[in-house]
């Protein structure tokens, strides 16, 4: 924790989460671009079924093995959102207070083209549900509450994908590190 | 749109012994941050590079410039570009 933020008031649980999110045990899962890659990469395939598994469990027909589908994927996906999380040192996790102004303005920076992203989807997705309708023998009404858990799901994990494909690289050397007294 | 902001952060931390971390907790920012700065990466407000440079006790022209920093063997031995 750093004097600045202690300037401000800054609470037992921002100190515990700014650790958590500042240890470096896990640092070689997420050191280089192509593994912060692969990481956000598997992510979103782990994403994409467990959000149409749990539409299958909610809105289908319940089946035994969609349920089992969405509880199996749930370790392996919270595991990966830890990473992507650690990777972002908690930017996205973290409250303002505990954040620099470069990690507060590339927050502004991941939520901003998040933004832009996850419209394009919507869009995409209204015209797809419309286009359903419109031209396919399709009741858009059964589409609708799927499609929003979709986009939900989307809107949510977004800036977390953006935020962990913006991330760089370490700066590896430290030249004042190895003599310091501090 | 941002200049670029050269510095001579990497060089008076090396030459005073300071940690990126230890200077990173004395002006509030996070270790990473003095590393995107020293690479350029980053181009520090100006509440931070005042921070810097009173942690330094230097002027902040004498770590922050919009020009590049002749090296330091020219400027102390006087050397004419």
């Amino acid at each position: 924790m750093t004097a600045g933020q202690q300037a401000v008031k800054v609470t037992g649980h921002d100190r515990r989460m700014f650790a958590l999110m500042n240890r470096e045990e896990g640092a070689a899962l997420y050191a280089t671009a192509a593994r912060r890659r692969f990481f956000v990469g598997a992510h979103i395939l782990m994403t994409v079924p467990w959000v149409v598994c749990w539409n299958v469990v909610v809105f289908g027909e319940r089946q035994v093995w969609a349920l089992v589908a969405t509880l199996a994927l749930l370790l392996p996906w919270c595991f990966v959102t830890g990473v992507i999380n650690s990777a972002t040192r908690g930017l996205l996790e973290l409250r303002g207070r505990v954040l620099d102004e470069r990690q507060l303005a590339e927050r502004d920076r991941a939520r901003a083209r998040a933004h832009r992203l996850t419209s394009g989807l919507l869009l995409a997705a209204a015209l797809g549900v419309g286009a359903a309708g419109w031209l396919g023998d399709v009741q858009v009404e059964g589409l609708i509450a799927p499609v929003l858990v979709a986009v939900l799901a989307v809107h949510w994990l977004m800036p977390l994908w953006v935020a962990g494909l913006m991330v760089r690289d370490e700066p590896a050397d430290d030249p004042g590190g190895q003599f310091a007294n501090a | 749109m941002s200049e670029q902001v050269h510095n001579r952060l990497a060089m008076v931390r090396a030459e005073r012994g300071v940690s990126r971390q230890a200077l990173a907790e004395a002006v509030g920012a996070h270790y990473q941050t003095v590393g995107y700065i020293e690479r350029g990466q980053y181009n520090p407000s100006l509440d931070l590079a005042l921070k810097i440079a009173e942690f330094f006790e230097l002027p902040v022209e004498a770590l922050f410039s919009l020009r590049p920093f002749r090296p330091l063997t020219d400027e102390v031995y006087g050397r004419k570009r």
